[in-house]
């Protein structure tokens, strides 16, 4: 016979704190998983599935958890689905352009600085916000476009050596030497010349410094736009490879 | 507008250290960080560092501070045997220290640009491939490691503008991920066509991280235009206080020539320059042996030693001593080798003497960013005869304040050593007119034209 401890009334709150902590758990566990698994060939989709997954998983929990402090789920999700559906309603424009952004962020070839042409307007990109991309024309004015157009529409980036400009993202703990760090990115991607222009060395630009982490982009002109994905993805690996290293060494 | 907060950088130290750290914790005891440069022995313990970065920047940043302009300054440089931290005049020294194999290969690439921009022929198409040698790794190391530095100190001190000094380290502003002003000062020749085609796109991303590049001349700063900097530049002579620069004694002057056995009828022929191919001592040497046929009695004296890059105590590249061999070789085999004194590094007051001993002095330069030794000569009233290939040939009108001549003819220069040396009064006029034109290159200047930069961007 199984015995289970006796919370008496106190029992669906330490239900619900159990759930909660489980999925706390596996939400943390299976995102340090994906990022594991994806980090090292394309950290831009690592970084998008583990946002699916940690929202799938607490969606999950919170239904369970609600479930144990006796609420009736099927009314609430109806309540919730029917208020999401009046939101999706009466904000479409703004939900376009707010997963247009989302999606514009990893798929439209174009970033702060570039030149662009798009829908008759051209200009120079100085900001792209959750709603729209503003750009800042030769005869000083601003054009602001919605980001759902950047979905629909052909967008031209006339920015000169666009094509061969490869920015990747890469994560540092900030206990690495950074120094150090960039010295070996640098002859790592030096036996990848042969691919690369010849102008342009690597260059590492840090982006953001946080208390335990420092964003960095390297960025490489590559020579012919067909290996594109490919030096990415062997990049990836040799930057994953120096960061592992050098943690060990830092151990 | 309230006092600023500075940090200033620079691949040269202000002063090197003839010691290490221990070696002076023992002579002292336990020393406080950072460092009282007051409580140590100047000569003994440490020199100040030869070149513009003493004579020009140092004072700069001292008058800014006495002045008011600037409240607090910090300088980050090189400086491998020196303590961490520095106190020197109100200015906290920052140094950063490489390891031997990194000095290696960061002292090679900074050579070889070096090289490349002062015209030293090399191949092009290798000098390109540098970028993508491990070599390269370890300049933009020592760089990074710079920038590390001055962030840190940032998040401390909160500074309002930095200045960045030299081509070594132009990566620097790209490094720092600052809203706040940075102003870059290059200080060697800047000609775009010396640059090779595959290095002008990476300079051109250096170049235009900073808000503000200074150049030492009209000639630059058209060139820098031209090359495809898009942001504000300015130029600004280079510029000495002259107060160190005082009338020596004739007992300080009779002890220097004594020690370098210049006898009292002699005319000396003065260079004063770091040993090095680039300064062109061979080219003076070869003119003193054509002037010595006609003025039996002329001496050349060579004033100055390596670099900070060819001292023990900084990157150990072995140029001066070999170039001094070289130099040796030439003029015994020209038969001058009794015309031509190497007196090495004088301190100030022999330097002074020097001077003022002097009938004339000659900057013979391949090419020179500047040539501050011509305004110091100046000071003394004494003519220049100068290299066309030099910043400061902008200021001279030949014939009414100075000489010019081709460095890579030293016929033409021993001419005009000998018009000099037979015709006294010429030289006088010279001389004088000098002293006048030296006024445009006084720290007084420098400091309200470097002030009037560095205020208007903040």
């Amino acid at each position: 016979m199984a015995i289970s401890p006796d919370f008496g009334p106190l029992y669906p709150i330490v239900s619900f704190a159990a759930i909660v902590l489980v999925t706390w758990i596996i939400a943390r566990s299976l995102s340090a998983i994906i990022g594991r698994l994806f980090s090292r060939v394309a950290p831009l989709l690592a970084i998008h599935a583990k946002r699916i997954a940690w929202v799938s998983i607490w969606s999950i929990g919170i239904i369970f958890a609600l479930e144990q402090l006796g609420l009736r789920i099927d009314l609430l999700l109806l309540i919730v689905g029917l208020l999401g559906a009046a939101a999706i309603v009466a904000n479409v424009d703004t939900l376009r352009n707010l997963s247009s952004k989302y999606f514009s962020d990893a798929y439209v070839p174009f970033k702060v600085g570039d030149l662009i042409k798009v829908c008759g307007q051209s200009g120079k990109v100085i900001e792209i916000n959750p709603m729209s991309t503003i750009l800042l024309t030769e005869n000083e004015e601003l054009v602001s476009i919605p980001n759902s157009i950047f979905l629909r529409e052909i967008v031209v980036n006339a920015t000169p050596h666009v094509w061969k400009e490869v920015a990747i993202p890469i994560v540092i703990d900030s206990r690495i030497d950074l120094a150090e760090f960039e010295s070996e990115v640098i002859k790592s991607c030096n036996k990848l010349r042969l691919h690369l222009d010849e102008r342009f060395p690597p260059i590492i630009t840090v982006k953001s410094r946080e208390p335990k982490s420092t964003s960095l982009v390297l960025t490489l002109m590559i020579k012919d736009p067909d290996r594109k994905e490919g030096i990415i993805s062997e990049v990836n690996l040799r930057v994953a490879e120096i960061i592992e290293r050098m943690g060990r060494k830092r151990r | 507008m309230p006092p600023l907060r500075i940090c200033v950088n620079s691949q040269t130290p202000l002063v090197r250290f003839n010691i290490t750290p221990e070696e002076l914790a023992r002579r002292y005891g336990k020393l406080r960080t950072p460092l009282d440069l007051g409580h140590l022995t100047e000569g003994r313990d440490y020199q100040f560092t030869p070149g513009g970065v003493t004579r020009m920047v140092f004072p700069l940043i001292k008058r800014m501070l006495r002045e008011g302009i600037l409240e607090d300054a910090h300088w980050v440089s090189l400086n491998p045997t020196g303590p961490e931290e520095v106190q020197a005049d109100g200015i906290t020294l920052h140094h950063v220290s490489l390891a031997r194999e990194r000095m290696r290969g960061y002292g090679y690439v900074k050579e070889l640009i070096w090289g490349i921009v002062h015209g030293i022929p090399l191949d092009l198409g290798s000098a390109a491939q540098i970028l993508w040698q491990d070599e390269f790794s370890d300049y933009t190391y020592y760089n990074r490691l710079s920038a590390e530095r001055i962030i840190r100190l940032d998040r401390r001190h909160d500074f309002d503008v930095f200045y960045i000094h030299d081509f070594q380290q132009l990566p620097i502003g790209s490094m720092l991920r600052t809203l706040k002003p940075k102003v870059f000062r290059w200080h060697i020749p800047f000609d775009a066509s010396m640059i090779p085609k595959g290095w002008r796109e990476l300079l051109s991303i250096y170049f235009n991280s900073y808000d503000m590049v200074i150049v030492s001349c009209k000639k630059y700063l058209e060139a820098l235009k031209a090359f495809g900097y898009a942001g504000e530049a300015r130029y600004v002579y280079p510029y000495i206080d002259p107060s160190p620069y005082a009338k020596p004694t004739e007992v300080e002057i009779a002890e220097l020539c004594r020690g370098l056995g210049i006898r009292e009828g002699d005319r000396v022929v003065l260079v004063v320059a770091r040993l090095d191919p680039m300064k062109g001592q061979d080219r003076a040497i070869r003119a003193i042996a054509a002037v010595a046929e006609e003025i039996p009695n002329v001496k050349l004296l060579l004033v100055g030693d390596g670099s900070f890059s060819s001292s023990r105590q900084g990157i150990g590249l072995s140029k001066a001593e070999r170039w001094a061999g070289e130099l040796r070789a030439l003029a015994k085999g020209l038969g001058v080798e009794d015309r031509v004194i190497f007196a090495g590094h004088l301190a100030q007051d022999q330097l002074n003497a020097a001077y003022a001993r002097c009938d004339l002095t000659v900057l013979p330069s391949i090419r020179e960013g500047f040539g501050l030794v011509v305004i110091e000569s100046w000071l003394y009233g004494k003519p220049a005869i100068v290299t066309s290939k030099a910043g400061v040939a902008e200021l001279i009108e030949d014939g009414r304040n100075g000489l010019l001549f081709d460095p890579d003819d030293p016929i033409d220069l021993a001419d005009k050593i000998s018009l000099l040396l037979l015709d006294r009064e010429r030289a006088r006029v010279l001389g004088e007119n000098g002293l006048a034109t030296s006024k445009r290159c006084l720290i007084d200047r420098g400091v309200m034209e470097e002030s009037e930069i560095i205020l208007g961007m903040v």
